[in-house]
């Protein structure tokens, strides 16, 4: 096939896909992929067609160019440098000194509006929507009994009037009570079985959705931190070091559960001052 | 005509005349970084596009879209204008989906132009500026993605951003004071979607088109690199002339880039919003990956072990060495390898004429070393879905890549030493460490032919 | 000249696939199953004969549970249909490891009679859920898709293409999942899988949405996968550089093997 009747076929494709493309725009055909191959032949066409025809019909012979020298010869150089020279006004070091302060304050006053973008961080890493006796509720908003529960049920719960605010979301779960290994520090925060942690990771603030019935353990899809439930959401795989913090549970007049406390270790990622009980700011 | 009425006002003609007599070495790796380039021009293009069309707002509205099983739900202005750009705006979804997998291709092509660089030794003297500029413009490149990714405000998206916060806040003393800054206070925030707007379309692409813009006009001025062939010497170039030659391939190859994009932005479906849902605080969509070129990141984050400590009253969150430390070690490297080199045994001097990629065997192990742990910690970042491919678990899928982020690297880096030293012998090629000898022996390039053969 | 012939025959390859776009057009035909709870049977001698031979081994001959497999007592006649009906049971794998859908190994009339001779087994204990009716409806499809993800998309992915949970379990892809079955399942939590007792009415919404999924169009092209941005980067790569390679390499051989000619 000659090079002239090569690029007459691409071109011609090419004619006819942008014809095709204007046709499937005005009959409004909504297909992606007929788009997109359309396209992909009005463009290709021409492409293609520009490349042979250089390839085939532009025989340009090698040449060969100098390189110049990239450093100016030093006399060049000796020019410039003393053009830049500001001679006797460097010797005034007290002005020298003047401009830059005066520059340095400025430009630091121009930053200050940089602050305006975010608040302090206060209290709010260290508080949640947990209340002592907030009541549970499911997603619907609805309060939840123990005997509501199966056990092997698992559930995301947010305290009563906060439902969907990010920093409360809670795995609430299910287990027999014998199954439970609390640590000494958790003793008493389960109620008959039901078992609640934050349910922010305490590695990268993914929410821990999974959880496998069989081996009791709640994972976090974003890095797989796997966390014991019946120890007290200990980390026993992954990056996750910390432990999900626990809500401890009871029930109130009605026999709903309700919250003991709200938790009294931040929820989700770590950061540097966690540990530090006033956090004020 | 035309011609004198411009040299008239700008006497450009001498300028123009050299321009575009200007010579182009031939080598299909040096198309590369053009790819790049008309990628970046096509994301130019079907963003502005899109711009026309999404909504940075996170007020909360009831979809009313075609999207059936979304109809009624409570979703971000933004997230409702990404579905009716999917699905009302005509030719809406093509644009979007070009525009992801040319973001997608963007950094592959800018990483093989990096590979070909580093590997030739191109960066040497007086390249080292603009290795440089092209550090910057793939940073830019992979903060316009990461940017980009979260405009959409699915829950895949702010899975995403979630761990972004979370590694920021847990950067030790500055770390919640710089997350709240950035973000407009405690994650999720209301504001930081139209914040990720600006960066996306209007800071970021200025300074990644500025930076392209100085890349080019160093190359420019320094004149290109050029591969070993007959005649090639370090005084002179060999090659086509710019026009009409290489203006000709150069646009072909814009185009045909275009169509590639085109093509898959049609047939093959990427990141449907609409089937993760809209982003929502408290839940979570599996399996939960970044774009491939952060995938690195996210397994670095997923195989670090389980370390957190406190020292003196500041505790080290689990993810600042592999979210920060880690990847601020590898762009150091990476960014100062042009001044590192000369210090292990590399030379100073002044070198247009590019090595082969054995001729250097200590940068050839340490490129691939670092590639390989690039390799291992991308699988990492995606370690779920390749348990669930090849059906093993997850923990011994992470365990095996914990120990080949140490094995293997290694092992390439020797394997690498090795090939590189057998190919020295066989081509005859002077030792690498002291190419002094080849600048003497370069001058007529008759001796060059003759390694070649 | 080769190379304008290579040229030409990439872009005929790019019609190529065109034509197998328009192929995509529509997706199959969406169908409603709901499969009414089969009528309560006495257990008649067919449920304790198969009983017998092919669940007895390992669930022990009353139904007690042997070191091979849990205790049948009680289950509830949806835990049990759900194993039978996704071929779950008989077990075939290694003991100890997950149980896997397989081909179904009884008829309907089979399974009925067996589901009805375990829960006789039980009768003693508060029994289980019981096989549910499960009603698909297209307006239970934002709904379904809420509930779907704030439960089920963590673990079986948000297109219902299963996932990897760690410890060696994988949540199945739910490509094939009866409304029924779905139903069934989240009410029993089978094997790794939690318990999702909902109201019914989001019960119904998570099976008509996943009924849904099964057959969702995919407006976009094809899905690759549905698995998010691994197959994403995978194909970026793959299909993406890979074309321009080629194109890269035949625009730079070419001008190599031009300057040959000279």
């Amino acid at each position: 096939m000659s090079a002239e009747r090569g690029i007459t076929i691409l071109l011609g494709a090419s004619m006819a896909a942008s014809l095709a493309l204007v046709g499937v725009y005005i009959f409004d055909i909504r297909e992606a992929p007929l788009e997109g191959a359309l396209l992909a032949v009005a463009l290709g066409g021409v492409g293609a067609a520009i490349v042979v025809w250089a390839v085939t019909l532009m025989h340009a012979p090698p040449e060969v160019e100098e390189r110049h020298e990239m450093p100016s010869p030093p006399s060049e150089r000796d020019a410039a440098a003393h053009a830049l020279d500001l001679g006797s006004v460097t010797r005034r070091r007290f002005l020298v000194r003047m401009l830059a302060g005066a520059g340095g304050l400025l430009a630091a006053a121009l930053a200050l509006p940089a602050f305006s973008l975010g608040p302090q961080p206060g209290r709010e890493l260290f508080e949640t929507g947990w209340r002592a006796g907030a009541r549970v509720v499911g997603g619907d908003g609805e309060p939840i009994r123990p005997d509501d529960l199966v056990e092997g049920t698992v559930r995301t719960v947010f305290p009563e009037g906060a439902v969907g605010r990010a920093d409360s979301p809670v795995m609430l779960i299910r287990l027999r009570p014998s199954d439970l290994q609390l640590p000494n520090d958790r003793q008493g925060r389960a109620y008959e079985g039901c078992i609640a942690y934050s349910k922010l990771c305490t590695h990268a603030g993914c929410p821990v959705g999974l959880y496998r019935a069989e081996d009791r353990v709640l994972i976090c899809p974003c890095h797989q931190s796997t966390f014991d439930v019946t120890r007290g959401a200990v980390p026993v795989f992954g990056p996750a070091a910390r432990r999900l913090p626990q809500l401890g549970l009871g029930v109130d007049a009605d026999g709903y559960l309700v919250a003991a406390a709200d938790f009294d270790e931040p929820v989700g990622p770590s950061f540097w001052n966690l540990t530090h009980e006033g956090g004020d700011g | 005509m035309i011609l004198r009425w411009v040299d008239e006002r700008l006497g450009m003609a001498s300028w123009a005349r050299s321009g575009l007599r200007k010579i182009f070495p031939d080598h299909w790796s040096f198309l590369l970084g053009e790819v790049a380039l008309f990628c970046l021009v096509v994301l130019v293009l079907t963003g502005v596009f899109l711009t026309l069309f999404y909504v940075p707002d996170a007020a909360v509205v009831e979809y009313e879209g075609s999207y059936a099983p979304l109809v009624g739900t409570e979703v971000s202005r933004a997230y409702a204008s990404v579905l009716e750009l999917s699905f009302e705006v005509k030719a809406g979804l093509v644009m979007r989906q070009v525009h992801h997998w040319a973001a997608l291709v963007f950094v592959a092509a800018i990483a093989l132009h990096v590979m070909r660089v580093f590997f030739t030794g191109a960066f040497r003297r007086p390249r080292e500026i603009n290795w440089l500029v092209g550090i910057g413009l793939l940073l830019l490149a992979l903060a316009m993605g990461i940017t980009g990714y979260s405009l959409p405000d699915d829950l895949l998206s702010g899975t995403g951003l979630r761990v972004i916060y979370s590694v920021v806040i847990g950067i030790p003393l500055v770390g919640p004071y710089l997350a709240f800054l950035l973000f407009g206070g405690e994650f999720p925030t209301e504001t930081i979607i139209s914040r990720l707007f600006v960066f996306h379309i209007m800071l970021l692409p200025a300074l990644l088109i500025g930076g392209v813009l100085v890349h080019l006009a160093i190359l420019w001025r320094q004149k290109h690199t050029q591969f070993r062939v007959p005649g090639a010497t370090e005084r002179t170039v060999v090659g086509r002339p710019f026009w009409p030659s290489q203006v000709f391939k150069s646009t072909g190859l814009l185009f045909l880039t275009a169509a590639v994009l085109a093509l898959m932005g049609g047939l093959l479906q990427i990141n449907p919003v609409w089937t993760y849902g809209p982003f929502d605080a408290t839940t979570v969509s599996a399996p939960a990956q970044p774009d491939w070129y952060v995938g690195w990141l996210d397994g670095s984050l997923r195989l670090f072990p389980p370390i957190e400590f406190t020292l003196l009253g500041i505790t080290i969150p689990s993810v600042f060495i592999p979210g920060v430390v880690i990847p601020g070690i590898a762009f150091a490297i990476m960014t100062l390898w042009p001044f590192i080199e000369p210090r292990l045994g590399g030379d100073r001097e002044e070198h247009h004429v590019l090595d082969r990629p054995y001729d250097n065997a200590l940068r050839a192990s340490v490129g691939v070393a670092g590639l390989l742990a690039f390799v291992v910690l991308t699988v990492a970042g995606g370690n779920d879905v390749v348990a669930l491919i090849f059906n093993i678990p997850v923990e011994a899928m992470t365990n095996i890549l914990r120990v080949a982020f140490f094995v293997v690297p290694i092992l390439g880096s020797w394997v690498t030493w090795r090939v590189c030293r057998e190919l020295q012998r066989r081509t005859d090629v002077p030792d690498p460490r002291r190419p002094v000898v080849l600048r003497r022996t370069a001058s007529g390039g008759f001796e060059e032919g003759g390694h070649e053969r | 000249m080769r190379t304008a012939r290579s040229l030409v025959a990439l872009l005929l390859a790019l019609t190529a696939l065109l034509a197998l776009a328009v192929g995509l057009a529509s997706g199959g035909p969406r169908h409603d199953a709901a499969r009414e709870a089969p009528p309560a049977q006495e257990s008649g001698a067919m449920g304790a004969d198969l009983y017998a031979q092919s669940c007895a081994s390992c669930h022990g001959p009353a139904g007690a549970g042997t070191e091979y497999g849990p205790s049948l007592l009680g289950v509830g006649a949806a835990a049990v249909d759900f194993q039978l009906t996704t071929g779950r049971m008989p077990f075939a794998g290694q003991p100890g490891t997950q149980a896997k859908r397989k081909p179904v190994a009884f008829s309907q009339e089979q399974i009925d009679s067996l589901v009805a001779h375990v829960v006789s087994l039980g009768d003693d204990e508060p029994a289980g859920p019981a096989i549910p009716t499960v009603t698909t409806s297209d307006d239970l499809l934002a709904r379904g898709q809420e509930v779907f993800t704030g439960n089920c998309a963590p673990c079986h992915g948000a297109t219902g293409n299963g996932g990897a949970v760690g410890g060696g379990a994988l949540a199945p892809p739910l490509d094939v999942t009866t409304p029924v079955q779905t139903v069934e399942a989240m009410l029993v939590g089978p094997g790794q899988m939690p318990v999702f007792a909902l109201a019914d009415e989001d019960l119904d919404a998570v099976a008509s949405y996943v009924d849904w999924l099964q057959n969702a169009p995919t407006p976009g092209g094809f899905s690759i996968g549905g698995i998010g941005p691994v197959p994403e980067g995978f194909v970026a790569w793959v299909v993406g550089m890979g074309m321009l390679l080629v194109v890269v390499f035949l625009a730079g051989r070419s001008w190599r093997r031009a300057g040959g000619d000279e």
